[in-house]
């Protein structure tokens, strides 16, 4: 029987031993990234299983494993919030996986590449030459610098796929009410009077994500122009939240919702609230990403099309989420071939003809009209230099803001100028602490 | 110093009682030295689950650090930077507010739905009706909080939401609100989510205290002319009082930690009208990877909850042990 003193020895030295391992384990360093064993592709992505870019992604699954015999691919489906939160520790682990699909930015991959959590990739877009079948807007968001600034620098991911936003409009309740597409700002104006006049809200919204602050980024790039979009997203320059867009924007955002275009009582109301709104033929017009566009081909039950921002040159898009590598990824030659394979015209051309955004198809192979249309107006984008991202890449957290920020502009407990100086003090500080 | 009262009624000092104690030879060992063993597994993983990351965060939040990479050690900045910032303590003030509709309504509401449940529909309905009702009363601690908060959100939704369409049914469409979009009400709304969600555990542990009040006293009370509100107020608040102090420090340390509420009806929206800290220290934490921070924000908090359970159970070891006739 142990003395109550010894006792208490062994018990504090228990608890030293089990504390310094616990603090050792959280201090480890990570593997080093080699040591695989050849077999098995550990790969995660968090794409819906019925979304144009997972049914690619199946399919390159299927095509990895007719290529490599012997060899497994692991596939891990997560959730976009869970790899959101969790990336950089996971990646600072011993679990990472050899391939995984990661947010593309400054504040997600920029911010991974810069803490030497991704493996640089330049040597294999070269000899893939997977850099010949992006362009220059898409491949912005592959490249970051050594602070983890987008647009230039080592390559620390590859999309396959690309992103843009457009105007989703419902053909029935136009034609319903004799208003032609509109192919102006002014007409699109005119259209919404039109249906306000008529008791209908016109645009689908969700002030509670990212759809509000998203229009309201919009009406800015329709003033602005690409040294605009450099300076607030690349830091090239200092942005001035009270030029002539950002006060354009904001005054015309806030005047919208007072007009009764945009519902004040969507303050509250997600995103997908406003898709459903949209499919249910409540609102007639959404402005939003192309994320949207094959649930919409599935799921509406009227003629609905697709329209370019009227009156602007830039719009929000980029290219798709990347394909990362971890730095600890063992199987790392296996992760290259995948993205091979996913970068290849039949995959892309599945891509396209499910109503994603190909960024390597073959224009001719796309069957579906609507598809057609939808990579046609990227096409348009590309060529113009269109692409101007998303207003909360710049700095960590900034998505929060804006969304808290634009609810308080729709509920008009901030005035415009208010607005834009709270967007302006949370844009100084995270670019600082960047 | 503390004495206890033996059946003769003299007074022993403790210290002279573990004296006592302390003698025993090896062959006559008291019993709860050997109880110690049994503590140890739980006492260990305590220190795992608990203490050692603690210590982890407190550590932390002395940096500037996003979460990979090398820490920056800043000394007391983070602490600093709390003080002055404002979202920080409106956050702490939506506290309060949970507080109220966490703690205090339901302790209220649970009282007197107990009473009436034990002393009034137990008693003329039968004690099945009284547990049916009870249990359908504490439903909503079981269910997920995740599955109530969308719920609620759907029947809180301003187009279409079940609350708005019973006002246009009854003809009050002129009542009709966002209810968690509009800045004045969003808080109000969770809070009245809140009082539904914790509403059940406080009227069950009253409900399990009301059983152990010896019924001759409400039979002597009943005698001397009380009604039920005396009755209520004189026996019933008096017996349970030791109930009273455990749903009080429960509900309220469930408050201040509140967060799966607030991130699934509104996010801290809108414009932050409903942040609370855990809310808050989560953002700064995972969405602004600012981590030295968001420990800095724990770490307070935890602070907090540990010291308002300390204050808690030192007054209820302080009322029972008068009770009992302890003096310390």
């Amino acid at each position: 029987m142990l003395t109550a003193r010894r006792r208490r020895r062994v018990m504090a030295a228990a608890a030293a031993v089990v504390s310094t391992t616990l603090l050792l384990a959280s201090c480890g360093d990570s593997d080093s990234g080699s040591g695989g064993d050849g077999k098995t592709l550990k790969l995660w992505h968090y794409e819906s299983p019925d979304s144009a870019m997972a049914v690619a992604w199946n399919a390159a699954i299927k095509e990895f494993e007719k290529t490599h015999p012997g060899v497994k691919v692991k596939f891990e489906e997560k959730g976009f919030e869970q790899i959101q939160k969790t990336a950089p520790m996971v990646l600072n682990s011993n679990d990472a996986p050899d391939l995984m699909e990661y947010n593309k930015g400054n504040a997600t991959a920029g911010h991974l590449s810069q803490q030497g959590l991704l493996t640089d990739l330049s040597a294999e877009v070269t000899k893939h030459g997977w850099d010949k079948k992006l362009s220059a807007g898409v491949r912005t968001t592959s490249q970051y610098d050594a602070k983890g600034v987008m647009g230039s620098g080592k390559w620390f991911g590859v999309p396959n796929y690309a992103e843009y936003t457009m105007v989703f409009y419902n053909k029935d309740l136009f034609k319903k009410y004799d208003i032609a597409e509109p192919k102006t700002f002014d007409e699109l104006t005119a259209a919404m009077d039109t249906f306000v006049a008529k008791g209908i809200t016109p645009l689908a919204n969700g002030g509670a994500e990212y759809v509000a602050h998203q229009y309201l980024y919009q009406l800015a790039l329709s003033k602005a122009d690409r040294a605009w979009v450099d300076s607030y997203q690349l830091y090239k320059g200092k942005p001035d939240f009270h030029d002539a867009a950002w006060t354009y924007a904001a005054e015309t955002f806030a005047d919208w919702v007072k007009k009764g275009y945009i519902g004040k009582r969507t303050t509250s109301a997600k995103a997908e609230d406003a898709g459903v709104s949209f499919m249910r033929g409540k609102s007639p017009i959404l402005f939003s990403g192309s994320w949207w566009f094959g649930r919409f081909a599935a799921e509406n039950k009227f003629d609905w099309g697709t329209f370019l921002w009227p009156d602007s040159n830039l719009t929000l898009g980029s290219g798709g989420n990347l394909w990362v590598v971890p730095k600890g990824a063992k199987n790392k030659e296996l992760a290259y071939d995948f993205i091979d394979i996913t970068m290849s015209k039949k995959i892309q051309n599945l891509l396209g003809n499910k109503g994603g955004v190909p960024v390597a198809a073959d224009p001719a192979a796309i069957t579906d009209p609507r598809s057609k249309g939808l990579i046609a107006n990227f096409n348009t984008l590309s060529e113009r230099d269109g692409l101007a991202f998303y207003p909360d890449w710049p700095a960590p957290g900034f998505y929060d803001v804006l969304v808290s920020e634009t609810q308080k502009l729709m509920t008009g407990s901030a005035k415009p100028d208010a607005y834009l100086d709270a967007v302006k003090a949370a844009y100084d500080k995270g670019v600082q602490d960047r | 110093m503390t004495f206890t009262v033996d059946e003769r009624g003299g007074r022993r000092s403790a210290v002279v009682e573990a004296r006592h104690q302390s003698k025993g030879t090896k062959n006559n060992r008291p019993p709860r030295d050997s109880y110690a063993l049994f503590l140890l597994p739980g006492a260990l993983a305590f220190l795992v689950i608990v203490v050692v990351p603690f210590l982890m965060n407190t550590g932390v939040s002395f940096t500037e650090w996003q979460g990979v990479g090398s820490p920056k050690w800043t000394g007391l900045a983070n602490y600093r930077e709390l003080m002055d910032d404002a979202e920080f303590w409106a956050s702490f003030r939506h506290s309060l507010f949970m507080v109220v509709s966490m703690a205090v309504v339901p302790t209220v509401l649970g009282l007197v739905l107990a009473a009436a449940l034990f002393d009034f529909v137990g008693k003329h309905f039968g004690s099945r009706i009284a547990a049916v009702l009870r249990a359908c009363f504490y439903l909503p601690q079981v269910l997920p909080i995740a599955v109530a908060g969308i719920v609620w959100s759907w029947i809180l939704a301003p187009e279409n939401g079940s609350l708005n369409e019973l006002l246009k049914a009854v003809g009050l469409g002129g009542l009709q609100q966002d209810w968690l979009g509009d800045p004045d009400l969003a808080l109000y709304s969770v809070m009245g989510v809140m009082v539904w969600v914790q509403l059940g555990f406080p009227l069950v542990i009253f409900m399990a205290g009301l059983q152990r009040v010896d019924p001759q006293l409400y039979e002597a009370a009943e005698l001397d002319g009380a009604g039920w509100w005396r009755r209520f107020w004189h026996v019933t608040l008096p017996q349970i009082r030791p109930e009273i102090y455990v749903v009080l420090l429960w509900c309220t340390i469930a408050a201040l930690k509140v967060f799966g509420a607030v991130y699934v009806l509104t996010k801290g929206g809108p414009g932050g009208a409903t942040d609370v800290p855990s809310y808050f220290s989560f953002t700064t934490f995972f969405e602004k990877t600012q981590v030295g921070y968001g420990a800095a924000i724990s770490t307070v908090l935890t602070v907090i909850v540990l010291l308002l359970a300390v204050v808690g159970l030192k007054l209820q070891t302080r009322a029972e042990d008068a009770e009992q006739g302890v003096v310390r």
